[in-house]
């Protein structure tokens, strides 16, 4: 490796670091989940009131629960069942989908509040 | 240090160290970032006014957190003066024209009071009374004026009737007036407005010390300035019935300069249980009646100003449901919303546009 190699290597990562310093958002909790159905919107629903929302989809009715602040899906009638493994979502991009019932659901509104009027 | 005769090791050796200090560096950017940005939020707690002030400042990247804190410990002594001279009970100005009040003299308002008096006499008038800052003696008696006094039973009739009618009997408050009195009748309590006025000057003092973003929580009266780096502060207002899930009513931003506060029944009350069901009486006297006002739960302002918003909030709850809207036109507020007895959410039009309501709360927008 030539002085040049390390050149060019420590340049590429600083490029890469500095971008990645730039783009990178802390996490962050969300406050709704936006719900779609076929690509569409379907509803939006605060993550602070726990409910179990039902919705249906191409195959049959896809159960959603929100609960804690937390959304998941909690039953759907698909075969192999990866949008119920995937689990509890609760922060702001956070999604999940059954594409086989065409449901999907993302997290929206992750902005915590700077203070409360009372 | 000698490096090895091995030219492998060599090699290995000047890997290892690249590789290692690639590491490091990825390692330190991902750990600062979130520290940079809280970092760039620095905070100050204290208790002034009997209630618990908080002061949150977004620097530039270019200000110092030390530099930061020092200028919120000069808004803390600031405020801490300014507690001194609006207490209503104590040895500041105001504590001293109630004091001469009681002895049947006249009084003289003095020059540093005197910006806040005349803008409680305009409210006051504006409001046709429902504001008025000369029911001191009215809070005295229900023990609103400190926590230790608070009662278990509302005070006796006849009391308050007689309370009532010497404050009729005081002499208005003028806009202007350098002198007051003499009125055994009245007695000075700026608790429905100093607050908000106190949150403005927090504001002006940070601005003029060289920050711009600023958000000031007084106890629950909410004032803000500038923005929170990339976006704007983010306001909730408290459900005034709060359940297990839903404690936040509604949400919305504030980006420049504007205060958001909120009248309720919920904070500095007593429960009675009579043979009708509990009975709440809490703080928000009508001076008409000498009685908490009734019909609403909670009064929301969004003005750009602490002092209004926080004598518009009193005022249009002591109006109630029916007068409400036209008491925050008399004021020159247009962004309010108010919660009835029954939990229904009425909000102005022009409020309706930029707040958020929680899920399941229908708000009936007015005009």
């Amino acid at each position: 490796m030539s002085r040049g190699d390390v050149l060019a290597i420590v340049l590429a990562a600083a490029c890469v670091g500095l971008l990645y310093a730039h783009l990178w958002q802390p996490a962050v909790t969300a406050t709704h989940v936006e719900l779609r159905v076929g690509g569409k919107p379907s509803g939006r629903y605060a993550l602070a009131d726990s409910r179990d929302v039902a919705v249906e989809g191409r195959l049959g009715t896809s159960v959603l629960r929100i609960e804690d602040g937390r959304v998941r899906f909690l039953r759907s009638p698909c075969r192999n069942q990866v949008c119920v493994h995937s689990g509890w979502l609760h922060r702001g991009g956070d999604a999940a989908a059954c594409l086989p019932n065409r449901v999907s659901v993302g997290l929206v509104g992750g902005d915590a509040l700077d203070g409360v009027a009372h | 240090m000698k490096l090895p005769e091995s030219p492998h090791l060599r090699l290995f050796l000047r890997r290892l160290a690249l590789g290692t200090g690639l590491a490091v560096f990825f390692t330190w950017l991902a750990l600062r970032q979130p520290q940079g940005d809280d970092g760039r939020l620095v905070q100050e707690e204290f208790l002034a006014m009997g209630t618990i002030v908080s002061i949150s400042l977004y620097l530039d990247t270019d200000q110092d957190r030390d530099a930061a804190l020092d200028a919120l410990d000069d808004a803390r002594h600031d405020l801490e003066t300014y507690a001194q001279r609006w207490s209503a009970w104590g040895d500041g100005a105001l504590g001293r024209i109630n004091r001469q009040l009681d002895a049947g003299e006249r009084v003289e308002i003095p020059a540093e009071l005197q910006p806040l008096f005349d803008a409680a006499a305009r409210l006051g008038t504006a409001s046709g009374g429902l504001f008025d800052v000369r029911v001191g003696r009215l809070v005295e008696l229900w023990g609103f004026d400190d926590e230790a006094h608070y009662r278990s039973a509302p005070p006796d009739e006849a009391a308050i009737g007689a309370a009532v009618a010497d404050l009729a009997g005081a002499p208005p408050l003028l806009a202007g007036a350098a002198e007051y009195g003499p009125a055994t009748g009245a007695r000075f309590d700026f608790g429905a407005i100093a607050k908000g006025e106190a949150t403005d000057r927090i504001v002006e003092t940070l601005r003029e010390a060289g920050y711009p973003n600023v958000i000031v929580n007084a106890g629950g009266n909410l004032r803000a300035a500038g923005r929170r780096g990339g976006r704007a502060w983010r306001i909730g207002v408290r459900h005034p019935r709060p359940g297990t899930q839903q404690r936040v009513l509604a949400t919305l931003d504030i980006d420049g300069d504007e205060a958001v506060i909120t009248s309720g029944d919920y904070e500095r009350y007593f429960e009675t249980e009579g043979e009708t069901g509990s009975e709440r009486y809490h703080h928000l006297l009508d001076p008409r009646s000498g009685m908490p006002a009734r019909g609403l739960q909670a009064v929301t302002v969004v003005a750009p100003s602490g002092a209004l918003a926080d004598a518009a909030s009193t005022a249009i709850f002591v109006a109630g449901p029916g007068q409400w809207r036209d008491t925050a036109r008399a004021l020159g507020v247009d962004q309010v919303f108010v919660v009835d007895a029954q939990g229904r959410i009425e909000v102005t039009a022009a409020l309706a546009r930029r707040i958020d309501f929680a899920e399941g709360s229908a708000a009936i927008t007015v005009p």
